[in-house]
């Protein structure tokens, strides 16, 4: 079942001639977790503010083609977003993190039983029930983030868009940033996720879409991307493993994940 | 004082100033103010925020004594004084939380109230940016402490990117908000709303009736 549908999509931010995405095509379905990788100002953020119903109803903007999205809007199995920096998400009104956690569903008329049990289970999904008590305007960035996506956790996405999540978070907690993507797909959400964490790409989707200067350069399974010499010469590159191979003057397709590469060897 | 609803907190607030304002001669702006002053003691670091008021109340002070006979310019400082007093005290405990959970408790709309409240929240926000900026400019060798003119001379240095990263993350802002459902057709459900009391209730009613008489009083 497919939860998001890009067709022929096309975006003009306002007061710009030069499109941000040029007629991109994509599904996302239930389950599915699909990275979005590219160089800087390729597209990625603007396809997940298109995806998340945002512009250009709130960036403004022209947009031309179709964009579905299944799933109700207001009482969860919705579509939220996850952007990269922590402090400019905060909504200023939780004196507490359990508070802030529970912003997006009050937000969405949620019964308070709904909502306070939803935020205890997405704080600790998030690694930050220790936290609830806590005033976010004391937590680091990387903590900070994690309330971030508990926040989003709480509000039971079908489509979660995730915009370069680790971007604040150690190893660690980028490490635990993914198995939540998985768990959130395991319970039949799809997850779209921009991403340059290139070397977590392969074990965590099951596609990869490059863009480049807003339209898509290709789309298919890890391992067929990043064996395309186009996406090293003109593209972000790809994972630190398939580097070594092409490094050392291998063939392609190169292993994209050291658990491929042991195989490989 | 923390306890209590944010509308009686916001009443008492604008009554002290209208009574200043509205009612003659110099009593009522020198009880007015000293109330104000009462009030701030009872905050947190008063001593802190009664230094901010007169620091702000300063240069008006000067220039109505340049402008106005002395018992004018007392007149309108006092008033001045007592306005930005009360400010002081309700900015140091009204939580904008709790504003808008007042507000939306009575009906009023997530966006409208987070309009309000919003604005209130994003004082905290911008000033420890504005700190952090602050420090990153002195890892790159500016100099922001120290002499007057040392301090002026660095302040383009800190506005300029404070102001254009507010701007920026202003649109970041609308957009996590957004995807938090603050647009959402439906209603907020109010989290904790304050409690509110009869007591209260009437406090802000006669508050309002004072002002009113004041007014009345002033125009007769």
């Amino acid at each position: 079942m497919t939860r998001l549908s890009l067709e022929r999509v096309s975006f003009w931010y306002p007061a710009s001639d030069r499109p941000a995405l040029c007629d991109v095509s994509l599904r996302v379905g239930r389950g599915e977790i699909v990275a979005l990788v590219g160089n800087v100002g390729a597209g990625c953020s603007t396809l997940l503010c298109v995806a998340a119903g945002l512009a250009p109803r709130v960036t403004g903007g022209r947009l031309d083609g179709r964009v579905e999205c299944a799933g109700p809007e207001t009482a969860g199995g919705g579509r939220v977003l996850l952007l990269p920096a922590p402090w400019t998400q905060l909504s200023g009104m939780g004196v507490t993190v359990r508070d802030e956690v529970a912003f997006g569903p009050a937000n969405l008329g949620w019964p308070l039983e709904r909502i306070r049990v939803a935020g205890e289970r997405a704080m600790a999904r998030a690694g930050v029930a220790d936290l609830a008590d806590r005033d976010p305007l004391t937590l680091s960035g990387g903590e900070l983030q994690r309330v971030m996506l508990a926040g989003v956790l709480t509000m039971e996405p079908a489509l979660l868009l995730l915009d370069e999540p680790t971007a604040e978070l150690d190893g660690d907690g980028a490490a635990a940033l993914w198995a939540v993507a998985r768990e959130e797909a395991g319970r039949g959400a799809a997850v779209l996720v921009a991403t340059s964490d290139l070397d977590a790409v392969p074990d965590l989707a099951s596609r990869v879409v490059w863009l480049a200067d807003g339209a898509v350069r290709a789309d298919g399974a890890p391992a067929a991307v990043f064996a395309d010499d186009a996406i090293w010469r003109e593209g972000p590159g790809g994972p630190a493993v398939a580097d070594v191979w092409r490094a050392a003057g291998l063939a392609p397709p190169w292993p994209v994940s050291v658990t491929a590469a042991a195989r490989a060897r | 004082m923390s306890g209590l609803h944010p509308y009686t907190q916001l009443a008492l607030a604008t009554l002290l100033p209208a009574l200043a304002w509205l009612v003659p001669g110099p009593r009522a702006p020198a009880i007015a103010l000293a109330a104000a002053v009462a009030l701030v003691l009872g905050t947190p670091r008063p001593l802190r925020r009664l230094a901010a008021v007169a620091v702000a109340a300063a240069p008006f002070w000067l220039f109505l004594f340049l402008l106005h006979p002395p018992a004018r310019a007392a007149l309108v400082g006092l008033r001045l004084t007592t306005l930005l007093g009360a400010a002081a005290w309700v900015g140091a405990l009204l939580a904008p939380g709790r504003l808008v959970e007042a507000l939306v408790a009575r009906g009023w709309s997530a966006r409208a109230a987070y309009l309000l409240g919003g604005t209130l929240a994003a004082v905290p926000l911008v000033r420890a940016h504005a700190r952090r900026i602050g420090e990153a400019q002195r890892c790159r060798g500016l100099a922001t402490r120290g002499a007057l003119v040392t301090r002026l001379r660095a302040v383009h240095a800190l506005v300029l990117p404070l102001v254009l990263s507010v701007l920026h993350q202003l649109d970041e802002r609308v957009l996590a908000l957004e995807t938090r459902g603050l647009g959402a057709a439906v209603h907020r459900t109010p989290l904790d709303p304050p409690a509110d009391s009869p007591a209260q209730a009437a406090a802000r009613w006669g508050a309002a009736a004072a002002c009113l008489a004041a007014l009345a009083a002033r125009i007769a």
